[in-house]
């Protein structure tokens, strides 16, 4: 059934409206896989690659004398990578459309379900504006059911987090992109892990450092990946787990059962460590 | 792994030597010192009238300015005689253009270089322009000459969409070519069909992007009328100025040294690493013709 149907039988040309505010629909939408999607996207591809994306419908819309309308609709086959590629691009501010959204330079994107959504205007008017909302609007109502998001997220401590700023990720290409840690795979990072990258502020909220959480399959590969980090991030710290950095600052990673947990940027070793023990799954809490 | 990993420690290690320039050190990504040489010489070009009131090139005036250009770069003042020393009338021509949607290479650029090319002594039909259909097209296949022409911008994957990067449809497979925010790019120019056969890198700086958005990495508001060409030989000299430009543009707009992201090593490590040109700003000569307001570097 399309439309608003069960979480595996959305229809995506269903989802997104064919008329909005006298836009209207070109003949054909374009559909795309992992394959082709640099066709339509260039290297950026790779961007939804590594969140497992499973088909891009894109849809343009015109009208005329008007600037050009696209939409392009995601399906990322989970809530979770739907939430991680929106995690991506944080700019912007936030239209309360979806899940989680962003407007910014006549781009609207966001998240919903196993859906990530980008809207955008070829030209930002306050009438194209308008319309961008309102095509949002439309396409949220028509997926309907809300997705989970990933689990790891709730396993960050609260205190100092800064919440808008969270990145989820899978590759080390990513988590590169927004905060390099080394030109190679150190974390062991590939498809069957979950990571987040999480802001945190210090008391005195000026200090910013960065929690990097990892979920693995499993306990042995999660203590494979602390060793290889440790050996090519940290040698110097000679198993005592943290160290002070050439910047002055405090690296510490821990490890327990699935989860590593490495603190970078912290401006003493205790925050790192109060960082650390309050990570909060209570089954796999790191200490 | 089969060599020592480089990470944000070292970094940090030769911050504490030398500051940071945009979050990067080149050369430690190849752990190799260039070495002395002459220096590359890069000409910079720009005219207030390159673009209409709508933001159009002039067709003229990007004559004019690609002529200024080639005219200064290899030291003859007519623009034919100047295009005869690096294109003979033997040669099949291949014009290696952009296509992408938002900003392209531009109708005004490739005719404005295959005019020189014509008047060189190149028949048209030995003349191809060609983006993403290069591997299929007879005149790229036979080619025995490139002019690689390209704008300049931010890219989602490689940091910059430079000049290096421009010979990626050069193969089948893309994509082969992505990891490490597309770090080897400068292997593409060690392809029998680049190889050697590049005679001038045109870097268009009209209206560049200094950053991107959402999916297709584009929005009007990171767009700005530059109106330049950046020529010369050497295309990593080029990108490596264009880049200081990109770099210097989103300083300007957004009032702080933002990097870009993803870092764009491509081109340090086409000079470190493979040797393609050169990438150090003490290693280029860099002239600056036309218009200066907003020159940026």
């Amino acid at each position: 059934m399309p439309g608003k149907a069960s979480n595996q039988d959305f229809d995506l040309s269903s989802l997104i409206p064919k008329e909005i505010m006298g836009w209207k629909a070109e003949e054909k939408d374009r559909l795309f896989n992992p394959d082709t999607i640099f066709d339509y996207i260039d290297g950026a591809g790779e961007v939804y690659r590594s969140y497992n994306f499973k088909h891009l419908l894109a849809r343009r819309l015109t009208r005329a004398g008007k600037p050009a309308l696209v939409a392009d609709l995601f399906d990322m086959g989970s809530a979770k990578d739907a939430f991680g590629v929106f995690s991506h691009d944080l700019e912007g501010e936030d239209r309360r459309i979806g899940q989680g959204s962003n407007y910014k330079g006549g781009l609207l994107s966001f998240w919903k379900n196993r859906f990530f959504v980008s809207v955008y205007a070829e030209e930002e008017t306050e009438e194209t504006r308008k319309a961008v909302f309102e095509l949002g609007k439309d396409i949220e109502a028509a997926i309907g059911v809300e997705g989970k998001m990933p689990d790891i997220i709730s396993w960050l401590p609260d205190e100092g987090l800064v919440a808008d700023k969270v990145r989820f990720f899978h590759t080390h290409l990513i988590l590169n992109y927004h905060f390099f840690v080394s030109d190679q795979n150190i974390f062991l990072l590939d498809a069957e892990t979950d990571a987040v990258l999480a802001p945190y502020k210090d008391e005195a909220g000026k200090a910013q450092y960065r929690l990097l959480l990892i979920s693995y399959p499993d306990a042995d590969k999660a203590k494979e990946a602390h060793k290889s980090y440790t050996e090519a991030y940290m040698p110097d710290a000679r198993g005592a787990g943290v160290i002070q950095t050439e910047d002055g600052k405090w690296t510490m990673a821990v490890s327990k059962g699935t989860l590593l947990g490495v603190v970078f940027q912290a401006p003493s070793e205790s925050s790192a460590k109060g960082l650390l023990s309050r990570i909060g799954d209570p089954k796999k809490s790191i200490e | 792994m089969t060599r020592k990993a480089i990470t944000r420690r070292d970094f940090l290690k030769a911050a504490s030597v030398v500051p940071l320039a945009g979050g990067f050190v080149p050369a430690l990504l190849s752990g190799q010192k260039t070495e002395t040489a002459a220096k590359v010489r890069v000409v910079l070009v720009r005219d207030k009238d390159a673009l209409d009131a709508n933001g159009f090139p002039q067709a003229e005036v990007i004559q004019k300015m690609l002529d200024q250009a080639v005219t200064d770069l290899l030291g003859d003042k007519d623009p034919v005689a100047a295009w005869k020393k690096i294109i003979k009338p033997a040669d099949i021509v291949g014009i290696k253009t952009n296509a992408w949607r938002y900003i392209p290479t531009t109708e005004q650029v490739e005719q404005a270089i295959k005019r020189r090319v014509m008047d060189a002594g190149v028949t048209e039909d030995r003349i191809g322009i060609d983006d993403r259909g290069v591997l299929r097209n007879p005149v790229f296949q036979n080619a025995t000459a490139l002019i690689n022409a390209r704008p300049a911008r931010t890219h989602h994957w490689s940091g910059m969409g430079s000049l290096i990067k421009n010979y990626i449809m050069f193969v089948p497979s893309p994509a082969a070519y992505h990891p490490d925010s597309c770090a080897d790019l400068a292997i593409l120019w060690n392809l029998p069909l680049t190889k050697g056969k590049t005679r001038l890198n045109v870097l268009v700086m009209l209206t560049p992007l200094f950053h991107g958005i959402g999916p297709h990495h584009y929005s009007k508001d990171y767009v700005w009328a530059y109106n330049g060409l950046i020529v010369s030989l050497d295309p990593v000299a080029a990108d490596a100025t264009g880049l200081r430009i990109l770099q210097a543009k989103r300083r300007e707009f957004f009032g702080e040294d933002r990097p870009l992201q993803p870092t764009p090593h491509h081109v340090y490590l086409a000079d470190t690493r493979h040797h393609l040109g050169v990438s150090g700003e003490d290693r280029i000569e860099l002239v600056k013709l036309g218009w200066q307001e907003g020159l940026l570097i």
